[in-house]
Parts: C-alpha cells; sequence; structure tokens
C-alpha cells in the first residue's frame, strides 16, 4: 500500500509540468492569500508590541478619573504631592521618590510619508522620567536642559515625521524650539513622543502649575493596590490609578483587534476563491490521467493509492504557495515603519511584525486550502472505473 | 441554435469548473463591493465637505482651543458668509464605553454653516430657543433609543462644573438629520452658553470655527486674511478649506487607499491567473469542435465573438452574485453600524467601477483563447488521431 501510494505520488508530481500554467495559478494564489493574510497580522501585532509591550508593572499611572486618556485628565501640584508622599513609592537613591508629573499636548508634525498634518505627542517631562521608562537612552545629542526652549524627539517621530532632525530649529505653533536629542526606548511607545522641560511647557501653555498624568516607580507590582486603597481613601484625592501594563494593554486593544477583524475574513474570503481554483487544478489533473489511473488500478494498484497520489499533489501545491507566500510577506512586510492614530489620539509609530505564529498560521491556512480542494477530485480518482482504461 | 445558446452550452461544457471559476470571480467582487463600499463612506467628509466652507483651528493642533472672542473678530473679515465655532465635549452616557460624539455650538451660526442638517421646522425653533436643549442625530438617537422630549445627563471626560461633577442635563428638544444619506447624524449639539457658564476651567474658549466664504474662489484669501488676524497672538490659527481638513485627519489613520488598493489588487491577481489559465485549457480541450463549425462555415469573426463572449458571460455572472453579495452584506451592516459609518450604502460609482472591471476581466481572460481559436486550421485539428 505505502509502496503504491508513493508510486502514484511520483506519477502525479512529475506529470505537473504538464498542467504547469493551472498548477502556477493555483501556488500564486495561495501565496497571494497567504500574504494578504499576513500582512494584516504582521500590522496588527507589530501594533500591539508596541503599545502593549511598553507597559511596566511596577509603574503606576495616575489620571483624573473618569477622564479615561491622558489628553482629557488633570491634576493638581497637590495632588502630586500626595501621591509622593503616599504608600507603595519606590524612592531614588537620594531619597526622593521617583515620581514625574507630566503635562501632554497634541501637535502637529508633517508626517513623511503623506505630507499632510499629524497629530503628535509633545509631553514636558521632569527629571525622573527617563527612570520611568524602560530602556530610555539619549542615542544622539543630549537631554534638554531645564528652563530652555529644547526638545528629545523620540527615535520613532524622526523616522516617520519630517523636519526633527538634531540640531534644527522646529516652530510648533507659536514656539520655536531646538531638537538638541534623540532618545530611544527600544521601538515601545515613548519613542512615538516629544518631549521637553515642563516648567517651559507649563509656562507657554498657560497651565499654571498643573499636570495631566503622574507616572510613579512602584516599590514592587502588588504595591499597587496599597496605593489604590490609599488613593480611595484620602479624600482630596480624586484619582484612576492603573498599572502601566494595565493602562496601555487597554489602548492597544481596540486598533490591533480592528486590524484582526479584517484581516482574517478577507484571508478567509480570499482563500474560498482559492480553493475553487485548487479544486479547479485537482480535477483537470484527474481528468488528464483518467486512462492513467484506470490502468494502474487494472495492473492491481489500489483505490486509495489514487486518492492519496491527488491528496498529496493538490497539498504540495499548497504547501509551497503558503511557503512562498510567507516568505514573500516577511521580504515585504517585516519591519516596515507604519503610524496610525493610537488611543491617545496621536500618531503611534510601529514596524510590521512578521511573527512566526502568524507565519505557522498563513501555512495552515494553506494547507486547508490544499486539503479541501484536493478532496473531492482525490475520491473521484480512487473511483475511476477499470473500464476507463479504454476510452479517451 | 443561435450564437447565445452555443456560447452558454460551451460555457457549461463543464458545469463544475464554471462554477468552480464563479466562485472565484464571485469572490474577488465581493470584496471589491464590500471594500468600496466601506471605503467611500469612510472617506464621505471628503465628499460631503461644502465648497465654500472653511475650518479654522488652533495651529498647534485642532485639539488645543482658542479665545471666544476670535468668533467675533473673524465675522469682521471681508468675503466672510456666516462663522460658527464648535467645541469638544468629550461626551458619555451613563458609562465610558457610552461614548457620544457631541459639540458645544452656537445653534443659528452653526445650523447655517450646516445647511444640509435638516429637520422639522418646530423642533429647529425649540434648538434656538431652548437653553438646555440636545439636538440628536437621528443615527445616534436610534443608537441609544432616545426620542423627543427625553431629559438625559451627559457626562464629560474632560470638562468639569464648577461643582465639581461632570455631568449636563440637557432635554432632547431636536432630533436632525441630513438631508442625503453620506450626511452624518451620529453626533449631537447643544448651546455653547449653557455650557460655558457652568465649566470649572477653561472658560471662554471655542475649539474651532466654521467659516462659510461668500464664494469658493476667495477662500485662499480669506483663510489668509483670518490667520494674519492672530497672527504672533498666543493662540495663532491655521484656515483650511473643510475638505481638505477632513482629507488631513483621515489620513492620520495610516494609508488606506493603499492597503485597500494591494488587497483588492491580491484578489483580482488570483482570478486573473486562475480564470486566465482555465480558459485557454477549456478552448483547447474544444479544438475539434471549433474546427467543425468552421467546417460548418463559422467565419473567424464570429469564433472570435464567441469565445470573447464566453469569458465575459462568465465574468458577469460570478461578478454580479458576488456584487449582489457585497450589497446584501453592507445593507446588513448599515444598520449595525450606523453609529460610526452613518450612510453605509452601495454607492453606485463602486457599481460601475466593478462593471467595467467586470467586463475587463472577461475580455482579458478571453482574449488570448480566443485567438487561439480563430487560428485553428481545420486540415490539422480534424486530422488529429
Amino acid at each position: 500500500m505505502f509502496k503504491q501510494s508513493t508510486a502514484v505520488t511520483m506519477l502525479n508530481l512529475r506529470s505537473i509540468p504538464q498542467r504547469l500554467g493551472l498548477s502556477l495559478a493555483t501556488i500564486f494564489s495561495i501565496a497571494l492569500v497567504v500574504a494578504v493574510l499576513m500582512g494584516f497580522l504582521a500590522m496588527a501585532n507589530g501594533f500591539r508590541a508596541t503599545v502593549a509591550g511598553s507597559g511596566e508593572d511596577d509603574i503606576a499611572v495616575f489620571l483624573r478619573a473618569g477622564s479615561q486618556a491622558e489628553l482629557n485628565s488633570g491634576l493638581s501640584r497637590d495632588d502630586v504631592r500626595l501621591i509622593e508622599e503616599g504608600p507603595g513609592i519606590a524612592a531614588a537613591a537620594d531619597g526622593t521618590p521617583i515620581v514625574s508629573g507630566e503635562l501632554f499636548v497634541i501637535v502637529d508634525g508633517i508626517k513623511r510619508s503623506s505630507q499632510t498634518e499629524a497629530n503628535l505627542p509633545l509631553r514636558g517631562v521632569g527629571a525622573q522620567a527617563p527612570q520611568l521608562r524602560a530602556g530610555f537612552e539619549i542615542i544622539e545629542g543630549r537631554m534638554f536642559s531645564p528652563g530652555a526652549g529644547e526638545l528629545v524627539v523620540g527615535a520613532s517621530v524622526l523616522r516617520e515625521f519630517q523636519g526633527f532632525e538634531l540640531g534644527d530649529p522646529i516652530r510648533l505653533g507659536t514656539n520655536t524650539w531646538t531638537v538638541v536629542g534623540i532618545f530611544s526606548t527600544g521601538g515601545s511607545l515613548a519613542e512615538s513622543e516629544i518631549w521637553t522641560d515642563i516648567g517651559v511647557l507649563q509656562n507657554l501653555y498657560q497651565r499654571g502649575t498643573s499636570v495631566q498624568s503622574v507616572r510613579a516607580r512602584l516599590t514592587s507590582p502588588e504595591a499597587i493596590e496599597n496605593v489604590r486603597t490609599y488613593v480611595a481613601d484620602e479624600p482630596r484625592l480624586n484619582l484612576d490609578v492603573s498599572s502601566e501594563q494595565e493602562y496601555f494593554a487597554s489602548s492597544a486593544g481596540g486598533t490591533s483587534d480592528l486590524i484582526m477583524y479584517l484581516g482574517w475574513p478577507l484571508a478567509i474570503a480570499m482563500a474560498i476563491g482559492a480553493l475553487a481554483g485548487a479544486w479547479n487544478t485537482m480535477y483537470s489533473s484527474v481528468d488528464a490521467r483518467t486512462r492513467e489511473i484506470a490502468t494502474l488500478r487494472a495492473i492491481g494498484f489500489s483505490g486509495g493509492a489514487a486518492f492519496i497520489g491527488t491528496m498529496v499533489e493538490s497539498m504540495m501545491l499548497a504547501a509551497i504557495g503558503g511557503l512562498v507566500g510567507a516568505g514573500v510577506s516577511y521580504l515585504m512586510f517585516n519591519g516596515i515603519s507604519a503610524s496610525t492614530l493610537g488611543s491617545g489620539f496621536t500618531q503611534v509609530v510601529f514596524s510590521f511584525d512578521v511573527t512566526l505564529q502568524s507565519v505557522i498560521n498563513g501555512v495552515v491556512l494553506a494547507m486547508i486550502v490544499g486539503f479541501v480542494g484536493g478532496l473531492i477530485p482525490a475520491v473521484r480518482a480512487a473511483r475511476v472505473p477499470l473500464l476507463s482504461v479504454h476510452n479517451g | 441554435m443561435n450564437d447565445a445558446t452555443l456560447i452558454r452550452k460551451g460555457l457549461f461544457r463543464k458545469k463544475l469548473r464554471a462554477i468552480l471559476l464563479m466562485v472565484s470571480i464571485m469572490i474577488a467582487f465581493l470584496i471589491f463591493g464590500a471594500l468600496g463600499a466601506f471605503y467611500t463612506v469612510f472617506t464621505a467628509g471628503v465628499d460631503v465637505a461644502a465648497a465654500n466652507r472653511l475650518i479654522t483651528v488652533n495651529r498647534i493642533n485642532f485639539t488645543v482651543s482658542m479665545p471666544f472672542a476670535y468668533w467675533g473678530r473673524v465675522q469682521q473679515v471681508e468675503g466672510v458668509e456666516n462663522v460658527s465655532h464648535a467645541s469638544w465635549f468629550g461626551g458619555y452616557y451613563q458609562e465610558p464605553r457610552n461614548f457620544v460624539q457631541s459639540f458645544a455650538v452656537d445653534p443659528e451660526s452653526y445650523l447655517a454653516a450646516y445647511p444640509e442638517l435638516v429637520m422639522p421646522d418646530e423642533q429647529r425653533t425649540a434648538f434656538l430657543n431652548t437653553r438646555t436643549c440636545l439636538a440628536v442625530g437621528a443615527d445616534l438617537a436610534t443608537q441609544f433609543g432616545w426620542s423627543l422630549g427625553d431629559r438625559i445627563p451627559l457626562l464629560s471626560n474632560i470638562w468639569q462644573k464648577t461643582d465639581g461633577s461632570s455631568s449636563w442635563e440637557f432635554d432632547i428638544c431636536a432630533i436632525f438629520d441630513g438631508d442625503e444619506a453620506t450626511v452624518p447624524a451620529n453626533y449631537a449639539m447643544f448651546h455653547y452658553e449653557y455650557y460655558n457658564e457652568a465649566l470649572a476651567f477653561n472658560t471662554d474658549q471655542l475649539g474651532w470655527m466654521i467659516v462659510n466664504t461668500t464664494d469658493p474662489s476667495i477662500n485662499e484669501r480669506v483663510g489668509r486674511d483670518i490667520d494674519a488676524l492672530f497672527a504672533n497672538s498666543s493662540a495663532e490659527t491655521e484656515t483650511s478649506t473643510e475638505a481638505a481638513f477632513n482629507q488631513a485627519f483621515l489620513e492620520q489613520f495610516g494609508n488606506i487607499a493603499l492597503v485597500l488598493v494591494l488587497v483588492i489588487g491580491a484578489a483580482f491577481a488570483t482570478i486573473l491567473m486562475i480564470v486566465g489559465t482555465t480558459m485557454v485549457m477549456a478552448i483547447n480541450e474544444r479544438t475539434k469542435e471549433i474546427a467543425v463549425m468552421k467546417t460548418l462555415g463559422f467565419n473567424e469573426g464570429r469564433i472570435f465573438r464567441m469565445v470573447l463572449s464566453e469569458s465575459i458571460l462568465l465574468s458577469l455572472i460570478g461578478g454580479l452574485i458576488g456584487l449582489g453579495l457585497a450589497t446584501l452584506m453592507v445593507t446588513g451592516a448599515a444598520a449595525a453600524l450606523a453609529g460610526f459609518l452613518p450612510g453605509l450604502a452601495m454607492p453606485m460609482s463602486v457599481v460601475l467601477t466593478a462593471l467595467a472591471l467586470m467586463i475587463g476581466l472577461g475580455v482579458i481572460t478571453g482574449i488570448i483563447p480566443a485567438i487561439n481559436a480563430t487560428r485553428i486550421r481545420i486540415v490539422e485539428a480534424l486530422g488529429k488521431n
């Protein structure tokens, strides 16, 4: 049985060149289906990795209760002081609590790809802010000096937006700033931001001493519960507290789910189209060899061997298509930089990420197309009547 | 037996094959139709933009407010017919996830700026005269089951009142709709005064202005004059046409047009390959038949036309079924998505493009087999075997 199946399979595969056009069309169409699926998955994964990957569980984010987003929030200097004095907050070596009150303003930047204005976050931060971003480092230039109209720009902003080159003056609204440094946080969300000294920003935007959000380093991830209890019991505080991880995870969900919900149905619809193509090809394959299969049956080959031969041919074409599709999409999509409007109402710069999981998903989808497409033609091959030897 | 019968018989010579090809084609047009409809409604903001409408925002960014006094000053600019203003409320109903797109506006000038918003006269009067009135778009009213006369609280995720609460009480006294399906009616608006007087902070500020010019040809000059008024102040402005403003906002989401072109391109490349190669094969199988037809006196032109008609017919049947399914799908989704994609329907432009694509696909996949068929030589074809 095994020998027979191998023999028939080899016959099938060797005769592919006779149906080259159709076989190539099948491979090509399956490759395109896989490429479309992987394109969407790479986009969704890249976005998710940038946003959700940014959060740490030992950093707490404080916003005004009910504000939902940093842009809507507002906290007073007293709020910041009460948080600093509260429990569960880690202190630096010199004893100062690692707490950063930050101001968040949206400014216009020009997107390189479309040359249109897009929302960028300009964040006013204090001295503690770099300690509250994992992997923060100045990769070019230097940090801004307190009190000066200087900016440090995230590497992602520089990549997607024009005018932020090191040393360049840049006009944001009414004010002209100088870019003195480029920073990286290893591709996380903060890299899509522009930072300056909070005092300068408060002054230019007439915000007094108010801030919009507070980030604080916790003594341990569990300490957030103490902080929550403290905030709930302190009548002067009206805040929402979340760990940075929760905060970003909730804001990553929408966009990346939307991309997934678009990508999968599209890929499945296209897979059905490709399925019809594969089915057609396998029918032609069986049709073209009706006489040959009948002859094999006549000399003692089983119907099962004919079935397996056809299935293997179909799955083989699908596997090639799947791998070609996965390979091409890896070369085409992996690492592409893109940006979209994130939940903070500002641009989030992310890189397409072709993951192993999405490659597996793509190849599995291809194999399903090959399997279903080959099934009925294979059953037919197994049932070729012996009398067909005389026909044709 | 006329040509039409022959074409039909040729197409369904192998029923299963014909059906499979139609399924492939159907899927491609289903994708084209559905994505085309979504894209059209997604970019509707650019199409419904009036030619003489300008949007003035704070130069820093449109989320940054500007002084209320600007409203009066822009009215003085020559060539300005009407100026209105609006402020983002960040509203929600009962729970934060029940987001309500809502603006604080100057009712009279706002309705003048957007003549495409329609409502019964008595409701219009009620909206203009009732301080606590909330004018609700028809789609929004449906979404939350609100009706005329309801008294509802809207909460803001940004603003607070001097009493510390974030809730404003409104009476629904008008329900408006667009005069065309593509005009959005998925938001609510209310009196600026009612909102401003209770604000704890950021009082006497407005979000953006809507400027109608007397003629679209002077848009650019009016825009420049407005921005010049506030140059070198602490809140400089930036004025652009409504269409350009909407376009730039859509661009913020990314190059959606490119993504759609790639997906639709992939779908069409697939069927082009599958249908193209199958048609060549199908006609090759019929070499003898065609030779017989030639023997019977069918001339080359007639055979060419018949083969081409066959592939066009195939493409049209598959394509029309696909487009029909897309229309059903879009119509089905329209009600569910009315909240954030108002006016979702199958646009005529998409239907016409699809029809052109169907014929194009039929011609491209049929042209080579048709040429092959005319080249068949009776002696060779019938001499085989």
